[in-house]
């Protein structure tokens, strides 16, 4: 909320007018200055001047002639302005005179007559938004025509300053020029200036019956007879200027000065147009009503209205109705000033897209015991700017609020704050607040009816600790007895940093995906990953689908990457994706995605290879060693949006937990990879797995046997089987093994081919002999003939 | 040397040993290669030189002049092999330092760079306040993403009718039939609850992750960011130990020097509230927000709040990436152009 040092100052006077003193003071309160600006005046040489004479130009139908007085000579002025005569006291900017900064004035002729200067309007001196008339330096300037000829700006109250302050939600009685009056005087241990105000009482001659008190615990109406609609004085068109409200009329800008003022907001009805009946209810479902800004609107059952004794004439904190609005013909207006049921009211403006200062107020709370001061404040400033008489009152009061009180011990506040005050202390602080209280320890406290944040001791601590000031709590550092980074978070940075040696970049993706991202990947109609959860309110419909894969982050974040010529594209991604499951969430479980495409760069000794299917499972064997996962095999798949002849799936302990491989060309080429791509999701909980500590092994010191064996079978075969057959030779000996070389063509037969593996076997406690490797060799031999249904072809 | 000599002639074998003497040394140094030399070596003191024929010979020689001739040969020998050994000595160096001469390659060509990747930089500014806290007896949990409205917003306090509760401020999701609503969860806080309900105080817990709001991407929203949770639960945690404690966080995070300070602020989960500013970058900016875990928090959860007190707080990781890195627009995060990425090394 905005607001000016100068009406500030009306409530409490400030210690100082510095504004970062004053910034900073709000801050210390909880109440975060956004900014904070001067408002200082950007003409020089208008001076006060009177008009004499006004004439009927000679050549032109649309300016008059006027001689106007400004203290040592008379000027003859030309002026376009119809909203003055003779007598009338205005700033004129005489030759010389420099407005808006750089707008210089001079002499000139305008239809053969000389005019010396202008006379100026609020906007063309930026001390107003009226553009319409000349500004007539009227009541709000008591002295001006005394002053005829003096520098204008004498008569414009000094340099201002506008606040832009914050005010979180729970404050809603710090929503005012008053409320922040408080706060601050609290601050300063100042007094606050208590308003003044006596309004006749009388009854109303329009009648109130509240049918439901929790919408409406109370409705004041406050009646004034005579008035007369226009514009507001200057100095409350400027302040509503400066607080960000736009004047529109005497009516609305008392309305909307008071609430700036104190905080609360009131409506004003023209009572002749509204009747003398006025019911508050909860609307009917699908009632019709047609708001200030001609909308008709349909209202729902939780909708609080004003009705009259039939149609609604309100939506009640919300907005007014058309049929009852002030117009320029409206004599006598009825000031209701409320308490709306706060939910409501956010509901209501909320579904009707009508937030607005008024509804921001009663959706956190209004002072319930303020309503008859608001309406009451209205009344007085409608009777100083359109000149009516307050007429009668009508204040149903159905529902009080319950006085609240709270029991605060010192200790309670020892135990929170870590500070110990003496109840003294404690009752003093508060009090400046305006909380008042008796008793010692606890103290009894009985919090005001502004403060619908205040429930528990602990609130009142806050308020306790924000006078005290935050700053002035010494600090503790003080440790904690937490076991540190569970395993399973230390097991995802290793995940993490194997898939940073392999040189893949990490990736963070929106967590959302659009339908249009499946089809990309060309994935069956039926394809689980096509089952996402949607969005219910969507931003954009790209975001409309919870991801089911990281494929299409990974995919559409190398293709933007290949798109501008950045070509070697190694990236992974380690994040949720969202499947239906059984419970009340959705099952969420962490991948880990890659992608690698291009890597055909060229430099000065050859070229770097691209990438194929077996970069993807080697990068797989890489993380399931680093991850001391045992037992995992390769299987191969044919699934979207995998090349069918060059994926695998990787099974572990019976289930399928993640596939590897190259993206299907028609997949890479819709994204604009040339060349060969890979890519896997690999689910993580599975490979995150806390196993027993691993065991050391002591390494043999005697030499290996080494050898070739190559075996001849048929090419359907895969490698896997005859390699499974070798690792299951559990002679404790095999070190590695390792194909060197696969072979189709002469003399190997058709539809068969040759596969050569060196084998490194070593005894823990000895050097083996030729006759101790033969025994092995023959196991070997004889395992693999039997799994693969091959034959050796004999030592390479 | 004429090799028809009669070498069981001591005589004729004392005279080939002197012409051996004196001609060899020059020979020897006249030889231009390893390979020259080891010819030359092969003819002097090999097996078909001489010298072994010399030897050879040693048995039909009379016994009284055998121990004069052998030593003679053997001292020819001797010396004719350290000459050679010499010589060898000498080419070798040479013939290995012209291979190395010609090896030379231009040492300013770029090497081979193995490639490494990196991780991206928020989880970095995760990982690494997450540590900190770690080191100051923290561990650390994380929780679902997709979370029901009750832990969302109703354990934590917020009034039913919150604002942020409204479809214009959360995501929503249509999943289940839960009556609260299921929604992508709008801070890392629902994790005090969950944890609290799983766990008996104390609590020393720090929670990093994604979250999710209805904002629209600009340089400084997005409807994805991330955030780290704290909360320490205690039977005797006071406001001074959360300004202890998130004072030395700062520190620790951007620097012993940098000041810090506590100013009011409001939590709908948290009574007092603060938010802590640090003086970076000539101004005063907001690190996090903080505040005395709410006693309707920890009744939620099941925890005497006239038996334990608590703080929690909040960071957001993409700002404090932001803050400490000089990015100025959000988005940049979410690019992964490669170059970007790169940086993060």
């Amino acid at each position: 909320m905005k607001f000016t040092f100068d009406w500030m100052q009306e409530y409490v006077d400030l210690p100082t007018s510095d504004p970062e003193e004053i910034a900073e003071a709000l801050e210390s309160l909880g109440h975060e200055v956004e900014g904070w600006e001067r408002t200082s005046h950007r003409f020089e040489g208008v001076v006060v001047g009177r008009v004499l004479e006004v004439g009927a130009h000679p050549n032109a139908d649309k300016v008059r002639v006027t001689k106007v007085d400004v203290g040592n000579e008379v000027l003859d002025i030309i002026c376009g302005a119809w909203n003055f005569e003779a007598g009338a006291v205005v700033p004129v900017a005489v030759p010389g005179a420099v407005l808006q900064g750089d707008f210089k004035i001079t002499q000139r002729k305008i239809r053969g007559i000389v005019s010396n200067g202008m006379i100026c309007s609020e906007s063309e001196l930026e001390v107003g938004d009226d553009a319409a008339g000349i500004m007539v330096l009227d009541d709000d300037y008591p002295n001006a025509a005394e002053r005829l000829g003096e520098d204008f700006v004498g008569l414009l109250p000094a340099d201002d300053v506008v606040f832009d302050v914050s005010i979180t939600p729970n404050r809603p009685d710090c929503m005012s020029v008053y409320g922040l009056a408080r706060e601050l005087a609290a601050f300063y241990k100042l007094p606050l200036v208590e308003p003044d105000l006596e309004l006749p009482g009388g009854e109303a001659a329009t009648s109130v019956t509240i049918v439901d008190d929790v919408a409406c615990p109370r409705f004041v109406g406050r009646e004034v007879r005579g008035i007369t609609v226009g514009a507001s004085p200057h100095k409350i068109r400027a302040r509503l200027t400066a607080a960000g409200v736009r004047p529109i009329s005497n009516v609305v800008d008392a309305s909307n000065y008071a609430m700036m003022e104190f905080g609360h907001p009131t409506h004003a009805f023209d009572v002749d147009r509204l009747g003398d009946i006025v019911v508050v209810r909860r609307a009917a479902q699908g009632e019709p009503i047609t708001t200030l800004d001609d909308v008709e609107r349909e209202l729902e059952s939780i909708d609080i209205v004003v009705a009259d004794g039939g149609k609604p004439v309100a939506i009640a904190g919300v907005m007014g109705g058309a049929d009852t609005e002030v117009t320029d013909e409206t004599t006598n207006v009825f000031i209701e000033a409320a308490y709306w049921d706060p939910p409501s009211v956010l509901l209501t403006s909320k579904r009707l897209g009508l937030r607005s200062e008024a509804s921001a107020r009663f959706e956190r709370g209004m002072d319930p015991e303020f309503c008859r001061f608001a309406a009451d404040r209205v009344a007085q400033i409608l009777v100083e700017t359109a000149g009516g008489t307050v007429a009668g009152v009508v204040d149903e009061y159905p529902a009080p609020p319950a006085p609240r009180s709270i029991e605060l011990y010192m200790s309670e506040i020892e135990r929170l704050l870590g500070i110990r005050l003496e109840p003294e202390a404690a009752s003093d602080l508060l009090e400046r607040f305006g909380f008042r209280s008796t008793g010692d320890d606890p103290l009894i406290v009985d919090v005001p009816t502004r403060r619908p944040d205040v429930h528990r001791p602990a609130d009142l601590i806050e308020e306790i600790a924000r006078l005290y000031g935050y700053d002035n709590i010494p600090g503790r550092l003080r440790f904690g007895d937490g076991l540190g980074l569970p395993v399973r978070e230390q097991m995802v940075r290793t995940l993490r940093s194997v898939m940073m040696g392999a040189g893949y970049h990490e990736i963070f993706s929106f967590s959302f995906i659009g339908a249009a991202d499946l089809d990309a990947l060309q994935l069956p109609e039926d394809d689980p990953a096509r089952t996402g959860i949607t969005v219910v309110n969507p931003l954009r419909d790209e975001e409309g689908v919870m991801r089911t894969t990281l494929l299409p982050g990974l995919l559409k974040a190398a293709s933007s990457n290949l798109a501008k010529r950045l070509d070697d594209v190694r990236i992974f991604e380690l994040g949720k994706v969202f499947l239906p499951g059984d419970g009340v969430l959705p099952d969420q479980p962490d991948r880990l995605g890659f992608v690698a495409a291009g890597g055909a760069m060229s430099g000065w000794d050859g070229e770097t290879p691209g990438y194929d299917v077996y970069d993807a499972t080697g990068l797989w064997e890489m993380v399931a060693r680093s991850m001391r996962l045992e037992g995992t095999e390769l299987r191969a798949t044919e699934r979207a949006p995998f090349h069918p002849g060059r994926a695998a799936e990787i099974v572990h302990d019976g289930a399928v937990i993640g596939i590897v491989g190259e993206i299907h060309p028609a997949v890479a080429a819709t994204h604009g990879i040339e060349g060969r791509a890979i890519a896997g999701e690999i689910e993580v909980d599975p490979i995150v797995v806390e196993g027993e500590s691993w065991q050391f092994e002591v390494p043999s010191s005697y030499p290996p046997q080494v050898f070739d064996l190559a075996f001849e079978l048929d090419s359907s075969v895969p490698a896997g089987v005859l390699l499974e057959a070798i690792d299951a030779v559990d002679q404790g000996m095999i070190e590695k093994r390792v194909i060197f070389d696969v072979y189709e063509g002469d003399p190997i037969p058709d539809g068969r081919k040759s596969v050569a593996i060196n084998l490194t076997v070593r005894a823990p406690d000895r050097t083996l002999s030729d006759e101790d490797v033969a025994p092995i060799r023959r196991s070997i031999v004889e395992a693999v003939e039997a799994a693969t249904g091959g034959t050796l072809r004999g030592s390479v | 040397m004429d090799p028809t000599a009669n070498l069981s002639e001591p005589m004729e074998t004392h005279e080939i040993l002197e012409q051996l003497t004196s001609e060899s040394p020059a020979r020897i140094d006249e030889a231009g290669t390893v390979d020259e030399l080891e010819d030359l070596a092969a003819e002097i003191t090999g097996k078909r030189s001489p010298i072994a024929a010399g030897r050879r010979s040693l048995g039909t020689v009379p016994p009284d002049q055998r121990r004069d001739l052998g030593r003679a040969i053997n001292d020819v020998a001797v010396e004719l092999n350290a000459l050679i050994d010499k010589r060898r000595a000498v080419l070798e160096a040479a013939e290995a330092s012209e291979a190395l001469a010609s090896d030379r390659v231009d040492v300013t060509l770029p090497g081979r760079v193995p490639a490494r990747g990196t991780t991206h930089l928020i989880q970095q500014v995760m990982d690494e306040i997450v540590d900190i806290f770690v080191a100051m007896g923290y561990t650390a949990a994380t929780g679902p993403e997709v979370e029901t409205e009750f832990y969302n917003f109703t354990a934590l306090n917020f009034p039913v009718a919150h604002p942020t509760r409204l479809e214009s401020d959360t995501l929503y999701l249509d999943y289940g039939d839960d009556p609260e609503g299921v929604l992508l969860r709008t801070h890392t806080s629902p994790m005090q609850a969950r944890y609290m309900e799983e766990h008996e105080p104390p609590v020393y817990l720090v929670v990093p992750g994604r979250v999710f709001r209805r904002d629209p991407v600009d340089s400084t929203h997005s409807p994805v960011f991330h955030q780290i949770e704290g909360l320490a639960v205690d039977t005797d945690i006071t406001f001074g130990d959360l300004k202890g404690v998130l004072d030395h966080f700062a520190r620790e995070f951007l620097g012993p020097e940098i000041k810090t300070k506590f100013i009011p602020h409001h939590f709908p989960f948290t009574e007092p509230s603060a938010e802590m500013h640090v003086y970076a970058n000539d101004r005063w900016m907001e690190l996090l927000g903080c505040g005395m875990v709410h006693p309707a928090v920890f009744e939620a959860v099941g925890y005497d709040p006239d038996e334990v007190t608590g703080f929690a707080f909040g960071m957001g990781a993409d700002r404090l990436a932001m803050v400490r890195h000089g990015i100025t627009d959000l988005r940049h995060l979410f690019d992964p152009d490669r170059r970007i990425l790169e940086q993060y090394r």
